[in-house]
């Protein structure tokens, strides 16, 4: 309708308005931009095939979305603490942030480890300290998140299950989520001192295969866009490779010839961003609940519901906030909780306002947990299941998400799937590019951040408090390991290790390995050394 | 002619966060510095690199609470293998009450997040102790 009489005299601001993805949006939408939809075969009820408006029949008004704050800092027992408070102020469910020694499979005894112990969550090196950070908490009652990267994701999630046990819950009864997935390592990766990309994948569908028939209340692996999403790829991209990656594992599984789809598929999650573009996000969940279905029904002929329903986390993404003024950074997040929320988010993570800055304060986690509090219950956005289903904008915004993300997972696919891609280092160029492209938007104006290319002030306006790490952590947690190592039954973790080695070569399953070395109290440094001696270490990529 | 401004870009310790050190070095390599990037390693090796590649300028990038730590460290020694003529240049995430401290320990400059690229090139280019050797 361009060159109407009535667009010439209201002139716009801009000569083409687009998404954060570059998707050319016009000035208003019609029925005519939705006339190919078709309600029962494109959208359905909530709960209903093909999932489009929400993966249950009652959604919000059945249970409202789990507030799920990730979190941990310093000493096993300084987050035990902090684990307590988020509790007593109403969070429903817990996610463990670990350090980045723990996660790249380390032990307070590293020769970096005086550094990196604390840096960026607790220190976790075995089961004393999975047993003291949740001391006095019920495990039972409130379901958790372990969350390390796919190089630990055997023995951290061994560690919830060693602790279960001793607390007299049977694994068949233990419930949560293990996150180690292998969407992250194209963001960051390859992770230092992981091992190649192909074992990653042995190791954690191992996990999802041991899990199916011993801990079927489990989620063994979230498959995590979140961090990819953070490298500076748009929507569509972020949803292609969360499903490339699923469906690599799934493709992983089905070769051992053990496992059906629908025996290890309805336990997967994911984890998705939640990004600035308000309504391209809330369209992005619901193509992405329709593009799984489609899959698994198509590629599949799954049946199981929980296999044709993608249930998702959400975080609100980090990248986003602004060390500068970051105050302003508790509007941004708000505006993100909506967006997961309205797209129909099983839990949510709000960022605290100070995250662009340090490890969160007390307060500062209070301020995201009163946020989602505040989403739920004063808002109302909890009353009606997928509110802005049947408007054109996001019924045209969605159809286009989806037909975008199938393009683009065509493409990896292309490349052999997203574990070949990262293998190969495809996954690492289309990254670079991606952030080129953010950067290039950000230094031409055609992307605002207030407080960073706009609205900048020479003075900070606003007064807050840094979180510092606790300097005596690393003392701390080191002379526990070393006086750990001491005390237990050598013999019994060397012979559980030298099994795990064993195990790793074959193409048995390493949980039952990994399971007596946790609960022989190796640490998780220990047991991910018999795996780099095994299948070796990853060159990290260069420019 | 004068030679290149040669660079080398390093993540000190496990931090991963590596959009700010990719896209610095992109920004560098355009302005038509040369710049080696060797992604996540030890001060021990960052130092031996900056040394064997005899570079004008160390690029550093960390966004964990490890910079206390692992920075002091490497502009030691820097300063005890006799390379005291390397600029050091350090980006990432630091409260404000710790950035003295890091210049202090001897880096050169900070870049805090939002830092325009043309400011760091610029800073580079004018700062770089070494040219006159060129």
């Amino acid at each position: 309708m361009g060159g109407t009489k009535e667009t010439k005299r209201f002139r716009e601001r801009k000569e083409v308005f687009a998404t954060n993805s570059g998707i050319p949006v016009k000035r208003v939408y019609t029925p005519g931009d939705i006339s190919g939809l078709n309600y029962d075969r494109d959208l359905g009820m909530p709960g209903e095939e093909p999932y489009t408006r929400g993966i249950y029949p009652s959604m919000y008004r059945g249970k409202l979305w789990t507030i799920r704050q990730f979190s941990g800092l310093d000493t096993p027992e300084a987050t035990n603490e902090r684990f307590k408070y988020e509790y007593e102020n109403g969070i429903t469910g817990f996610a463990i942030a670990m350090d980045n020694l723990s996660i790249m499979g380390h032990d307070p005894n590293h020769p970096l480890a005086e550094a990196e112990v604390a840096a960026g969550g607790v220190s976790l090196s075995n089961l004393q300290d999975m047993e003291t950070i949740f001391e006095g908490l019920p495990i039972g009652k409130i379901s958790a998140a372990v969350i390390p990267l796919m190089t630990t994701t055997c023995p951290h999630t061994a560690m919830y299950f060693a602790l279960a046990e001793k607390r007299g819950i049977k694994l068949s009864d233990v419930d949560g989520t293990t996150e180690g997935d292998p969407v992250s390592f194209a963001a960051c990766g390859p992770f230092r001192d992981s091992y190649p990309p192909r074992h990653l994948l042995r190791l954690g569908v191992d996990l999802v295969e041991w899990c199916a028939i011993n801990v079927p209340k489990w989620h063994p692996v979230s498959f995590t866009s979140y961090n990819y999403r953070e490298t500076g790829v748009n929507a569509y991209q972020e949803i292609a490779g969360l499903i490339a990656a699923a469906l690599d594992y799934i493709e992983e599984e089905l070769k051992r010839k053990r496992l059906a789809v629908d025996d290890f598929v309805p336990k997967f999650t994911f984890h998705l961003s939640a990004h600035n573009d308000f309504f391209e996000e809330i369209a992005k969940y619901r193509a992405a609940r329709r593009l799984w279905y489609r899959l698994m029904k198509e590629r599949y002929g799954a049946r199981n519901p929980n296999s044709l329903t993608l249930r998702f986390h959400v975080q609100t993404a980090g990248s986003t906030h602004t060390y500068q003024q970051p105050l302003n950074n508790i509007v941004r997040i708000a505006y993100q909780v909506l967006a997961a929320a309205l797209g129909g988010a099983q839990s949510i993570h709000a960022n605290s306002f100070d995250e662009a800055i340090c490890t969160p304060t007390e307060k500062s986690v209070l301020m995201a947990i009163r946020t989602q509090q505040i989403a739920q219950l004063e808002t109302n956005i909890a009353n009606v299941i997928d509110p802005l289903g049947g408007s054109y904008y996001i019924e045209w915004l969605t159809n286009e998400i989806e037909e975008k993300a199938r393009e683009y997972l065509q493409k990896i696919e292309e490349q052999g799937g997203w574990f070949a891609a990262l293998e190969s280092g495809w996954l690492y160029k289309e990254r670079i590019e991606a952030q080129r492209e953010h950067t290039k938007k950000l230094a031409g104006g055609e992307l605002n951040i207030v407080g960073v290319n706009c609205y900048e002030m020479a003075e900070e306006p606003y007064e807050y408090d840094v979180y510092k790490t606790n300097p005596k952590t690393y003392e701390i947690q080191r002379a526990k390991f070393e006086k750990l190592k001491r005390e237990r039954d050598n013999d019994r973790v060397q012979k559980a290790l030298s099994e795990l080695a064993r195990v790793s070569e074959t193409d048995q399953n390493v949980m039952p390995a990994v399971m007596e070395s946790v609960k022989a109290y190796a640490g998780v440094g220990e047991i991910c050394d018999v795996w780099r001696k095994v299948y070796g270490v990853a060159e990290q990529r260069m420019l | 002619m004068e030679r290149k401004i040669k660079v080398l870009m390093a993540k000190p310790g496990f931090d991963a966060h590596n959009w700010g050190a990719t896209i610095v070095s992109l920004a560098l390599r355009d302005a038509g510095m040369e710049v080696v990037y060797i992604g996540q390693q030890d001060p021990e090796q960052i130092v031996q690199t900056a040394i064997q590649e005899d570079v004008d300028v160390l690029g550093l990038s960390l966004l964990s609470s490890t910079y206390m730590k692992l920075i002091p460290k490497i502009t030691r020694l820097l300063s005890e293998s006799g390379a005291k003529d390397i600029l050091v240049v350090l980006g990432g995430v630091f409260p404000l009450d710790d950035i003295p401290k890091l210049k202090e320990a001897g880096v050169d400059e900070v870049f805090l997040p939002g830092s325009k690229m043309e400011h760091i090139v610029d800073y580079i280019s004018k700062n770089v102790k070494r040219k006159a050797s060129a």
